[in-house]
């Protein structure tokens, strides 16, 4: 039963990746991301993570994903209709297919790294301690691994940064 | 040792959530006698007993109305956002604690639906899903009030949130605990109410629940003499009713919260043996407070202007519940528990 589940989100979880790839629209793009954090809390609540669940909804799906919907309603207006359409544009621009064939590359090495690596596995009998205790996690959070948190932390806002200079080059260019 | 018999799951599920589906009905008659009498008026009073079918009538009204879904809609959407609006709304109530525990011959059962450890983190992630449903309506409906109404309930939402999370968090971090039982249960005697140590807390969250469902004064997402109907300008019939059922439910849950979390659940005050059912009863007391507290303040205040709410919520409200958790933190911290 579970199991079944577990097959059934990914499947989900792997759809919406792809919907937020080939949706022409970006509100279809964000709902389809939607949908694959759903699938992926479910996953979680499935490794028996209900703390991590928990987190990914209130978090994700409900904090940063309404930002995404507020600010692509409040830009990207004009024109765009409310249908949701596919489009194959992603798979056919050279930029594209070299960006997906490194996100792939990446994606691939990191399943190797964790296949060899030897992580806990969840499917053989559960996680070693218990994961899903609060205080364990914060204990964890704010101890042992307070700095990579930090530089976690730092490392979003290198990208908000880096997303700021792509989309102002943009605007630029579509400026002239 | 509790049995989960699949019997009682089904009695407690049922009754929980006819309940609180019932108390919605009932608020939207209780609001129209409310501001009835207020105002000086009757209020309906013509289907049934002082007019307590009213919510019947209304639903079997809504039932039969023509359905209409605007051109250029997106169809799926459109029909799918009311529900994604009700269905968070009725989820959370599941965590909430309506009374202690009751013994009926060798069963003991709690009477909440479930009893999760993290009740206090699901109960908010799923009522902060129920704005999807007010975004998604108001931008499928492919109308520009729609979609201003929409817009403006995200925006109030998300800086409202904060505020409520953060008035929580000072509970939790007094509390130690996550779950709303175990929170409900270490205030048993009127003096361990959370009210008196936690008053601003209280005070904020009190007015948040407001804000968080789109209630007067905060009521921008449908504010009529700007928006004619707002995010549910363009919906008819039964949709329209789902948008109502599920402000009113997300009403309901959160006055039980407020209850749970500051006025002690199910306690009766100056009687900690009280039976089961006159905790239920002393409950639903005080979640009854709230929801008059939802309707005396609607008929009272005007509505604000949507710059002043969000400097409320970020300029005043947020700090205050920032230094509220930084104090509340530091008593824990250093002593005085």
């Amino acid at each position: 039963m579970s199991e079944l589940l577990f097959y059934a989100m990914a499947v989900i979880a792997l759809l919406g990746g792809l919907g937020v790839i080939f949706s022409k629209s970006p509100m279809g793009s964000v709902l389809s991301l939607l949908g694959s954090f759903f699938a992926l809390a479910v996953i979680y609540l499935l490794a028996g993570f209900h703390f991590m669940a928990a987190v990914q909804i209130l978090v994700y799906a409900g904090a940063i994903m309404v930002l995404f919907l507020f600010v692509i309603m409040l830009l990207n207006l004009g024109g765009m209709g409310t249908r949701f359409e596919l489009s194959a544009a992603p798979l056919t621009r050279a930029r594209s297919q070299i960006a997906a064939a490194v996100a792939a590359g990446v994606g691939l090495a990191g399943l190797i790294a964790v296949q060899r690596a030897s992580l806990p596995r969840i499917a053989q009998g559960g996680a070693p301690e218990r994961i899903d205790d609060i205080n364990q996690i914060a204990i964890a959070l704010f101890g042992r691994y307070s700095l990579p948190f930090q530089a976690v932390s730092v490392l979003l806002l290198t990208t908000m940064v880096a997303v700021l200079v792509l989309a102002k080059r943009r605007t630029r260019e579509s400026g002239q | 040792m509790e049995v989960p018999l699949p019997l009682i799951w089904l009695v407690k599920i049922v009754v929980i959530f006819g309940g609180l589906v019932s108390t919605a009905a009932l608020m939207s008659l209780a609001e129209r006698k409310v501001s009835a009498w207020m105002q000086y008026r009757i209020g309906p009073n013509r289907v049934g007993p002082f007019g307590l079918l009213q919510p019947l009538a209304d639903g079997v009204k809504f039932i039969f109305k023509e359905e209409l879904i605007p051109a250029g809609a997106n169809k799926f959407m459109f029909r799918l956002a009311p529900a994604l609006s009700a269905a968070p709304a009725m989820l959370t109530m599941a965590v909430i604690p309506i009374g202690g525990t009751v013994v009926l011959g060798e069963y003991s059962i709690p009477l909440s639906i479930a009893d999760v450890d993290i009740g206090v983190l699901f109960l908010l992630a799923f009522s902060g899903l129920s704005i999807y449903g007010v975004i998604l309506g108001g931008w499928a409906s492919n109308s520009k009030y729609s979609l201003l109404g929409g817009l403006r309930a995200s925006a109030q939402m998300i800086s409202y949130e904060l505020t409520l999370i953060l008035t929580i968090l000072a509970v939790v971090a007094l509390e130690g605990t996550l779950n709303l039982r175990t929170i409900s249960e270490n205030q048993q005697h009127v003096g361990e109410w959370n009210i008196w140590t936690q008053p601003l807390a209280f005070v904020l969250f009190t007015i948040t629940m407001f804000a968080e469902t789109n209630r007067h004064p905060f009521d921008f997402a449908e504010c009529e003499p700007e928006l004619v109907g707002g995010f549910h300008t363009e919906y008819s019939a039964m949709r329209f009713a789902l948008y109502f059922l599920g402000e009113y439910c997300a009403m309901t849950v959160l006055s039980c919260l407020n209850a749970t979390l500051f006025l002690g659940g199910p306690s009766v005050p100056f009687w900690p043996e009280a039976p089961w059912f006159v905790g239920i009863a002393a409950f639903c007391l005080k979640a009854g407070f709230f929801l008059f507290l939802f309707l005396w303040v609607r008929w009272s205040l005007p509505r604000m202007r949507f710059d002043q709410l969000m400097r409320l919520g970020w300029k005043v409200f947020l700090p205050l519940a920032l230094a509220n958790l930084l104090i509340t933190g530091g008593f824990i911290a250093f002593g005085a528990h």
